[in-house]
């Protein structure tokens, strides 16, 4: 288990919240579905390495991101297209587009590394946004496990209308079902070629935000704060993330 | 619903929601010097305990908006008429990650 804990908090930290991002600094610390370990932990220093990047902080500033060309400031650990791809969820999300995306899989990324990529980049930002928000250092990151990627693709995953294939409502099997399948949202499945990226996600958003019971029961409040401000938050940080979703 | 777009500053007539939409502002707007005193504000308003779940919730957020963004999902079905008028009336569909596979 990878050592994660807000001991040095100068106050408490919901329990659940410490063991979450415990397990989510494990599981990337562990080989993936596609990439190794190295690759993971590196991806998330890169993660990092985004907010002293000039060219990150020129594109956000122009009309278009794509009309920038430039070198990306990089921590070195990772090649160019995988660098590209952290560096522009990170610095401006809102501004992808799917020809970006085709472009990505034309240059050699494959549909499965590029989700298990996203997977890791978003685990990196919740983790470290929440250090951030609560004023606290960023979280050291964990050292690679050894072992090979288990390279294996759901065989019920197909290309839906998300730009990347996805497990649909309808394909969802198995223990798959109360996630992937009808009750489930469509962000739910989003990473769902990759699912352990999918699974490790979601119980991290299970934890920092409500269940699927808590999200459906407007009656009780669950946090310290209330439903509708806990709304009140989501909503406005993804209006000026300028999240159509 | 305007609160959430930044046109009106009163908090929507949640308690203490003008606090937290400054904190949520702060969290993601780079503005240390800023970030100190909005957190600061949500425990003089609510405590701790509230501060640490208004974090969770805010960077939640920060990172499922780059899930949704960065693999092109689209709205849920079930979820695009009963919420057609008011993302159309908050220029929410004029986001570009609302302006489809371009």
């Amino acid at each position: 288990m990878a050592e994660l804990n807000y001991d040095d908090a100068p106050f408490a930290v919901r329990g659940d919240l410490a063991v979450v991002h415990g397990d989510t600094w494990d599981r990337l610390a562990s080989p993936g579905t596609w990439l190794d370990a190295e690759t993971r932990v590196a991806i998330a220093a890169e993660v990092r390495a985004v907010k002293d990047c000039v060219l990150c902080r020129a594109r956000k500033e122009a009309l278009s991101p794509y009309g920038v060309d430039g070198v990306h400031d990089t921590s070195g650990a990772l090649p160019d297209n995988i660098v590209d791809v952290v560096h522009r969820v990170v610095s401006d999300p809102a501004r992808l587009m799917k020809k970006w995306y085709d472009d990505c899989l034309a240059g050699g990324t494959t549909e499965e590394e590029y989700v298990e990529i996203i997977g890791v980049v978003c685990s990196t930002v919740a983790v470290d946004t929440f250090a951030h928000a609560a004023g606290l250092p960023l979280r050291k990151l964990p050292a690679p496990k050894p072992g090979a990627p288990s390279r294996q693709r759901p065989p019920n995953a197909k290309q839906g209308p998300a730009w990347v294939p996805w497990i649909g409502a309808d394909d969802a099997e198995g223990d798959d079902i109360p996630r992937f399948g009808p009750p489930g949202s469509n962000v739910r499945r989003a990473l769902s070629l990759v699912p352990a990226e999918a699974h490790g996600f979601m119980e991290m958003n299970e934890i920092h935000y409500l269940n699927g019971v808590q999200m459906r029961d407007f009656s009780t409040d669950y946090r310290a704060i209330t439903r509708a401000q806990i709304e009140l938050v989501a909503g406005r940080v993804s209006a000026i993330n300028q999240c159509a979703y | 619903m305007n609160v959430i777009i930044g046109e009106v500053r009163d908090g929507g007539g949640i308690p203490q929601g003008d606090v937290l939409v400054a904190f949520a502002e702060a969290v993601v707007g780079g503005d240390e010097d800023r970030l100190t005193a909005a957190r600061a504000a949500v425990v003089d308003a609510l405590g701790t305990d509230a501060l640490v779940d208004a974090c969770a919730v805010a960077s939640m957020f920060n990172a499922i908006d780059r899930v949704a963004d960065s693999t092109g999902v689209p709205i849920d079905e079930d979820r695009l008429a009963p919420t057609a008028d008011f993302r159309e009336s908050l220029g929410i569909t004029a986001f570009p990650s609302g302006r489809g596979g371009g």
